[in-house]
């Protein structure tokens, strides 16, 4: 990390490196302009609209309130509620993470069809959400979903997948596990592809079983990919809106199925407390940052460096 | 020569790149005006598939008759879902339409910020506007500080409906709309129309079915019970005993099998029910004949009665509405009041929409008079008790109609409290009372931070 910086010294430089300097940034202008416009802009206001008490409609900054919102948030039940079921939703990570290993070296492997379950595995992640979202509530419908009439069959008993509060969460983890293992068994996939021949065929000498060489040779090789997958998926779990949006519109029984940003938008947008939905978002941002930075710093301690 | 091409085409390429993102920015719309002075006018609304025809077509008629003073009409229409969030964005980057919808719930805010365009004076000078001819009921909800912000694009009230094969299959006597049912007599119609008709020992036949927290404001109403006091300050549920009479009774409905249970409605709603002729009684809103009417969608008969009346001895529901607007400031706002009075209340655009079912007429000269003889002979296909829908939206000795009280507070998050475990109470899982004080405090919260941000936006 800590290279010394050599100073050089400042030449002059001719026409032409001056022109390819210009060249240079005018072609980093289009994507820094967008930069600004459309996020350094709109993160710095919504930092400032989430000190002030705005309906999203009027003017903004006529009515500043400090910390308020801030204040408001962490006392709100509803706040720690639906941010506990974010976490609980986390669950789904690691239990997608372990399928996706197994899905993968199973697809590893020269076996008829398997290009033809590679696609079918990632058909999930290419669908729309909001169309898949929709399908599942048909599978989980109480009366005549696919699931509860194979559970009627089977056991004679019909669940209340999406109307308890307790079944809820697990059965909206079931799907987002469903439709995040795709991209996972991919990523695993060409991971696993990466791993050399060479030591396996070493550890057969040394006499290794199939075990030994899964928990020694392919498990370490994997670390970057799977912390690749943790940190993603864990950024993109705390973001989690448009399942519950659709297969819970209203946040579910008891408000059992909201997730943090289900709550943001309710605020903001339903119920016109814009500035307090900005206080939700800097708190979820913090939270991201803390979250990845930690698994960032931790990740020496288990991430293997195969460079 | 090769060099010198490639240089050429990045820098194009990169011009092009800078110049797209400034354009999009940018709003390429077409000017309000043209150079002869003519009127460009936007509207957004949101509407259903065949409600778009209708209005469509009523459009190219305006844009025929007002050749003179409008160029062209661009009409956008959106889902329902989207549109509070559009019309929400176009206010923050100021690029309103010209024309749009309004609830009355959202009257007082539009107006304060100087968002919508106050049109008393306008329809004054407006030889084709007569406001007295339009249901006071409607305009009363589009008035904020003596001014008049809207004309109403439809009123609707949710009438109760019936199935009358139902009825004639159980040899029960039709509802008299002159006599509603009391609660119990409801609840014993309700009882003869619940039935086993299969003998699986699952009742596949029920009396009612409810969409359950609004549906309970009825029975509410008609008791002499509300949620909020007058000025929407507090929330007034727990002790009053109407109230919990109320919601006794409601959940006695749903805890004795007379409808759905909470489980059976989550698995196929209400409407799916009626249409499928399960229930013997819904709520049926005024756009709803269109589709009753049609056999296709609804194959047996119906007709309106009255909702069952509680210790007020009226009979209660509550009214809906939506309004044309108009945005504060465009260049076109004469053509835009010409254009939302013809869309209001022109008498062959209304006739057009009430003939279709989707709505009745806004005006009531109209209404009651042709209207009416051309339900009563049949010539437009409706339902003989049309007299229910106009008792609700004028309001009778024995009718009332009633906006939610959610029209008049700055969100709805009371309410959606209310309704977040209102079904707990329909299992019977907690009692009534128990709901009310438990859920109380948590309204009154909700209401206090409303009524704080009202007060921080005003």
């Amino acid at each position: 990390m800590a290279k010394a910086i050599v100073k050089e010294p400042r030449r002059k430089l001719s026409k032409a490196a001056r022109h390819e300097e210009l060249m240079g940034l005018l072609f980093v202008l289009p994507p820094f302009i967008g930069f600004a416009v459309f996020m350094l802009y709109p993160i710095c206001f919504s930092m400032a609209a989430s000190l002030a008490s705005w309906n999203g409609i009027g003017p903004v900054f006529n009515r500043m309130v400090g910390f308020a919102n801030y204040i408001k948030l962490f006392q709100d039940e509803r706040f720690w509620k639906a941010l506990w079921n974010t976490v609980f939703y986390m669950i789904g990570i690691p239990i997608g993470m372990i399928l996706s290993i197994i899905f993968a070296m199973g697809m590893n492997r020269n076996i008829p069809g398997v290009r033809i379950l590679r696609t079918m595995f990632y058909v999930p992640v290419v669908s729309s959400l909001v169309a898949v979202s929709i399908l599942w509530s048909f599978v989980y419908n109480y009366d005549y979903g696919v699931l509860n009439t194979i559970t009627k069959l089977l056991f004679g008993i019909k669940v209340n997948w999406l109307g308890d509060e307790h079944i809820i969460k697990p059965a909206l983890v079931l799907f987002t596990v469903w439709k995040g293992m795709g991209s996972s068994i991919l990523l695993y996939l060409a991971g696993l592809q990466n791993i050399s021949r060479s030591y396996y065929e070493a550890a057969d000498i040394d006499g290794a079983n199939a075990w030994k060489k899964f928990r020694n040779i392919t498990l370490p090789l994997l670390t970057p990919i799977t912390f690749y997958i943790m940190v993603t998926s864990i950024i993109g779990g705390l973001q989690l809106f448009v399942e519950v949006q659709v297969m819970a519109p209203n946040g579910g029984p008891g408000y059992s199925a909201a997730t943090v940003v289900f709550y943001l938008y309710n605020k903001a947008f339903e119920s016109s407390y814009m500035s307090y939905g900005c206080a939700v978002a800097w708190v979820l941002t913090i939270l991201i940052l803390i979250v990845t930075l930690f698994q960032f710093k931790f990740q020496d301690r288990w991430v293997q460096d195969i460079s | 020569m090769n060099k010198i091409f490639k240089r050429s085409a990045c820098l194009v390429m990169a011009a092009a790149m800078a110049a797209s993102l400034l354009t999009a920015c940018g709003n390429d719309k077409k000017a309000k005006r043209t150079a002869d002075g003519k009127a460009n006018l936007t509207v957004m609304v949101y509407a259903q598939e065949h409600e778009q025809a209708v209005y469509q077509e009523m459009i190219d008629a305006f844009k025929e008759a007002n050749k003179d003073t409008v160029n062209d009409v661009d009409f956008q229409v959106t889902t329902a879902d989207e549109y509070g969030t559009k019309i929400a964005a176009a206010i923050s980057s100021n690029t309103l339409p010209d024309v749009f919808y309004v609830g009355p719930e959202n009257v007082e805010k539009y107006a304060s910020q100087g968002i919508i365009a106050p049109l008393k004076d306008l329809i004054a000078e407006n030889d084709n506007i007569n406001l007295d001819d339009i249901w006071p009921a409607i305009t009363d909800a589009y008035e904020y500080e003596g001014d008049i912000y809207a004309l109403p694009k439809d009123l609707s009230t949710f009438a109760y409906a019936f199935n009358k094969r139902l009825f004639d299959e159980a040899g029960l006597e039709y509802p008299d709309i002159e006599n509603p049912y009391t609660w119990d007599e409801f609840y014993d119609v309700c009882k003869t129309l619940t039935k086993d008709k299969d003998g699986d020992g699952e009742t596949d036949q029920w009396g009612a079915g409810f969409a359950y927290a609004y549906m309970f404001t009825p029975f509410m109403y008609s008791n002499g019970a509300t949620f909020l006091n007058e000025d929407q300050t507090k929330v007034t549920i727990d002790g009053d005993e109407n109230f919990l009479e109320a919601v006794e009774y409601f959940a006695s409905l749903t805890l004795d099998g007379l409808t759905p249970s909470v489980e059976q409605d989550a698995a196929l709603g209400y409407y799916s029910r009626w249409l499928d002729g399960q229930l013997g009684f819904y709520a049926a809103g005024t756009w709803d004949v269109a589709a009753f009417n049609n056999d296709e969608t609804f194959p047996d008969e119906w007709d309106f009665c009255a909702w069952p009346v509680g210790k007020t001895g009226v009979s209660y529901t509550w009214n809906g509405t939506v309004g044309f607007c108009v945005a504060n400031g465009t260049e076109n706002t004469a053509e835009a009041l010409d254009l939302i009075s013809y869309l209001s209340v022109n008498q062959e655009g209304q006739e057009q929409l009430s003939s279709s079912g989707l709505q009745i007429p806004n005006t009531m000269e109209y209404a009651r008079g042709e209207f009416k003889d051309k339900v009563t002979s049949g010539e437009i296909a409706w339902a003989d008790n049309i007299d229910v829908v106009f008792n609700y939206i004028e309001g009778t000795e024995k009718y009332q109609g009633v906006f939610l009280e959610t029209t008049y507070t700055y969100n709805a998050e009371w309410w959606d409290m209310w309704c977040s475990e209102f079904t707990t109470v329909l299992d019977g899982s907690v009692s009534a009372a128990d709901y009310i004080s438990y859920i109380a405090p948590k309204m009154q919260t909700a209401l206090d931070e409303a009524n704080e941000a009202k007060e921080l936006n005003s």
